[in-house]
C-alpha cells in the first residue's frame, strides 16, 4: 500500500506539436492509502488517461508521480505494483483460472506454496474456488471480470487497485453484488481502490470520495454528499444527480438576495465579494417545495408535465420560459393552476461564471 | 421452397465436388496403369478396364539408371526448403508484425501502415522481376544450386505473407492483454512470449499454412536458381514430361506432391473457421 501523489501532472498526446492538445491539464492530487475513490466524468474527459498514468501504461508529458514520496514517473509498469482492471475482462485465454490468478505471482518469482495459498484465498473471496481448474476462456463475462480483479488482489503489496469502468459488461443484478464485494475487499485488504466510471450511481454507492472530471480538468473532489449539496460548478450540478440540478439566471440584488425576474429570493450565500451582477441560482429538484399561494422565496410557475415514477412524482414546471424539475411525494396532489415553488435559502447555490460562490 | 433450395444446394455442391475430385481420381487410377492401359484409349475402372500395377509407384524410388524417376531426394529437398523457409518467415514475420501492431514507427512521412504495405508490396511485384537480381546475388554469394540459397529466397517470398496475416491478427488482439501482462509483472518480452504469443497460435498456424502452400508449390524460383545439385519436387515432376511421358510415374509423383498439403489442410482446417480465431482472444 502506498500514498499516491500526482504533482503537476499533465498529459498531451501530441507533445511535440506547436499547439499541444491536452488530454489532462495540469493538476495536483493525493490518494490516501486505503481510500476508496471514484473518478467520474463524461467520455473523453481524461479519466482513463489519469488511470493509465498511475499504472505506467502512459508516461505523463509533464509532472511527477510519487508513491510514498518516491518518484516513480519513469518506473516501468511491472515495477510499480499497481493492479488494473479494464472495462472489458482481460483474461489469459490459454490458461486455467488458477493459472490466471497465479500469473502475477509467478511473474514475480514467488514460491509455489505461497502462490497456492494466495490463489486459494483470493478464489474464496471472489467465489471462484470451484472454477479454478477450468479454462479461463470458457467462463462468462462476469466470471472473467472477477478473474481480472482477482489477479489484482492476489498480490499483497499492490500500491492501488485501479478499475476502469469494470462493471460495464456485468448485468445489473450482479453489478450491485460486485460493488458490495469490492467494498468488502477494500475493508479486508485495506487497499486503495480507484474506480473510473461515467455512471454517477456507481460512483456514489462505491466511493468515499469522488473526483469529477470534465475536459481534462478535475472539477471537484468531494464526498457524494458534498457533490450533491454544493456542486462547485454548474457542470457538476448538471452531471451529478438525477434529474440534474435546476439552474435559473438571476441578478444580484442585495448581499444575500437575488432577483429572478420580478421575484426576490433570499439565499444563505454572502455575495459581498462578487462583482458581477449576472448570476445563476442552482437548486436540486429534491429541495424545491410545491405551494399553492405566493410567499417568501416562492416563484409562480405553470405546470407542464407530471410523471409518476412509482417512488415519487417528477414535476416539470415552467418559470419565465425555463423548465424546472421538482421531485414531489407520490401522494401529493399537483394542481395545474396557481402553483408556486418555494426555494429554501439553505439549498440555493449561487454561481458566477458557472463557479460556486 | 426450402426443399427446392436444399436440393439445388446439394446438387451444386455435388457437381463441384466431382469437378474438384475427378482429376485426383484420374491421377490415382493412372498411377496404377501400365504403358498399354494408358496409350490404347481411355480406361477407367481397375480390374475391369485394366489390370492395376505398382510399376508407377515403384519407379518413384528407383534411380533413372534403374528405369525409375527418383523423386525421393527432390521430395525431401522440398520438405527442407519449405519447412525452413516457412519456419524462419513465421518467426521473423511474427516478431515484425507484433512490433508493427503495437509500436508507432515514423520515418519522415512513412508510418506503420506504409511499412506493412512495403512488406506486402514484395508480393505484388511479378516474380520474374526478382529472378535476375536473385540469380546474380546468389551467384555472388556462391549459393546458386544450394538448399541454403533457396531457403533465403523463400524467406524473402514468404515473410510478407506472414507479416500481413499476423499484423491483422495482432491488431485484433486487444492491447489491454499486453498492458495487463505488464501490470501483472512481465517485462515487454515476457508479455509477448508468455501471454500474446500463446493467444496467437491460431493466427500463426494460418500464416504457417499459407507459407507452406506457397513454398511447397513454388516452381519458378526452384527452377531458375537450381541446376544439377539440388532439385525440388515441382521441378523434378515437370522434368518427367519428356518425349515419352511415363504417365503412371508422373501421376504417382503428382499425388505424392499434393499429399502433404492435403494432410496440412485437414490438420489446420478447424483453425480456419472464424470462431476459432476470435475465441482465443478474450
Amino acid at each position: 500500500m502506498a500514498k499516491i501523489t500526482l504533482q503537476n501532472i499533465a498529459h498531451s498526446y501530441n507533445p511535440g506539436a506547436a499547439e499541444k492538445i491536452y488530454a489532462l491539464n495540469s493538476f495536483d492530487m493525493t490518494w490516501v492509502d486505503g481510500g476508496r475513490y471514484a473518478i467520474l466524468g463524461p467520455s473523453g474527459c481524461g479519466k482513463s488517461t489519469m488511470l493509465n498514468i498511475m499504472s505506467g501504461i502512459v508516461t505523463p508529458s509533464e509532472g511527477k508521480l510519487l508513491f510514498d514520496g518516491v518518484d516513480v514517473t519513469n518506473v516501468s509498469t511491472s515495477e510499480r505494483n499497481i493492479a488494473q482492471v479494464f472495462q472489458f475482462p482481460v483474461i489469459y485465454g490459454t490458461m486455467t483460472v488458477e493459472q490466471n490468478l497465479a500469473f502475477p505471482l509467478v511473474c514475480r518469482n514467488y514460491d509455489k506454496p505461497v502462490i497456492a495459498a494466495k490463489v486459494q484465498e483470493v478464489a474464496e473471496a471472489l467465489s471462484l474456488e470451484k472454477l479454478l481448474k477450468k479454462s479461463a476462456s470458457k467462463l462468462t463475462a462476469d466470471q472473467k471480470q472477477l478473474i481480472s480483479l482477482g489477479r489484482g488482489l492476489v498480490r499483497d503489496d499492490v500500491s492501488a487497485v485501479l478499475m476502469d469502468e469494470p462493471l460495464t459488461v456485468i448485468d445489473p443484478d450482479l453489478k450491485f453484488r460486485l460493488r458490495r464485494q469490492l467494498k468488502e475487499i477494500n475493508h479486508k485488504y485495506s487497499s486503495t481502490l480507484i474506480y473510473v466510471t461515467h455512471d454517477q450511481n456507481e460512483a456514489m454507492t462505491f466511493a468515499e470520495n469522488i473526483i469529477v472530471m470534465d475536459e481534462g480538468n478535475i472539477v471537484q473532489v468531494g464526498t457524494p454528499a458534498e457533490l450533491f449539496e454544493r456542486p462547485k460548478t454548474t457542470f457538476v450540478g448538471y452531471f451529478i444527480g438525477a434529474p440534474a440540478m435546476n439552474f435559473i439566471d438571476c441578478e444580484a440584488y442585495e448581499n444575500k438576495t437575488v432577483r429572478l425576474g420580478d421575484v426576490m429570493i433570499t439565499t444563505d450565500t454572502d455575495m459581498s465579494s462578487v462583482k458581477s451582477k449576472r448570476l445563476k441560482l442552482g437548486i436540486r429538484a429534491e429541495y424545491i417545495k410545491i405551494a399553492d399561494k405566493m410567499g417568501t422565496n416562492r416563484i409562480p410557475v405553470s405546470i407542464q408535465r407530471v410523471e409518476d415514477l412509482g417512488s415519487h412524482k417528477l414535476v416539470t414546471a415552467v418559470f419565465n420560459g425555463l423548465n424546472l424539475k421538482v421531485k414531489a411525494d407520490r401522494d401529493k396532489l399537483i394542481l395545474s393552476e396557481d402553483v408556486y415553488l418555494e426555494l429554501p435559502p439553505e439549498n440555493c447555490c449561487l454561481y458566477v461564471d458557472d463557479t460556486l460562490i | 421452397m426450402s426443399l427446392f433450395y436444399s436440393t439445388l444446394k446439394y446438387l451444386v455442391v455435388t457437381l463441384w465436388s466431382i469437378f474438384v475430385i475427378a482429376p485426383f481420381l484420374w491421377a490415382l487410377t493412372t498411377s496404377f496403369k501400365d504403358f498399354q492401359s494408358v496409350t490404347n484409349g481411355a480406361t477407367y475402372i481397375p480390374w475391369v478396364d485394366f489390370e492395376p500395377t505398382l510399376d508407377g509407384w515403384r519407379s518413384l524410388f528407383k534411380s533413372p539408371a534403374q528405369g525409375g524417376v527418383a523423386i525421393v531426394e527432390p521430395f525431401f529437398n522440398s520438405v527442407i526448403v519449405t519447412a525452413a523457409g516457412s519456419g524462419i518467415s513465421i518467426i521473423l514475420g511474427t516478431l515484425a508484425a507484433y512490433s508493427l501492431s503495437r509500436f508507432t514507427f515514423r520515418v519522415g512521412p512513412i508510418r506503420n501502415g506504409d511499412i506493412t504495405f512495403f512488406f506486402i508490396s514484395q508480393r505484388i511485384m511479378p516474380p520474374v522481376v526478382l529472378s535476375i537480381p536473385f540469380f546474380i546475388m546468389l551467384g555472388k554469394l556462391g549459393l546458386l544450386d544450394t538448399l541454403f540459397g533457396l531457403i533465403l529466397v523463400y524467406v524473402v517470398l514468404l515473410m510478407p505473407i506472414a507479416v500481413w496475416i499476423m499484423v491483422d491478427f495482432f491488431n485484433k488482439v486487444p492491447i489491454e492483454i499486453d498492458e495487463t501482462a505488464l501490470i501483472d509483472g512481465c517485462n515487454p518480452y515476457q508479455a509477448f512470449f508468455k501471454v500474446v504469443l500463446p493467444n496467437s497460435v491460431p493466427g500463426i498456424i494460418v500464416a504457417g499454412m499459407f507459407c507452406m502452400i506457397f513454398g511447397w508449390t513454388d516452381f519458378f524460383f526452384a527452377f531458375i536458381l537450381t541446376f544439377t545439385e539440388v532439385q525440388l519436387l515441382p521441378v523434378a515432376i515437370v522434368a518427367l514430361n519428356s518425349s515419352i511421358t511415363p504417365w503412371w510415374s508422373l501421376s504417382a509423383a503428382a499425388l505424392v506432391s499434393v499429399a502433404p498439403l492435403v494432410v496440412v489442410a485437414f490438420i489446420v482446417e478447424r483453425y480456419l473457421s472464424k470462431g476459432n480465431l476470435s475465441g482465443a482472444l478474450k
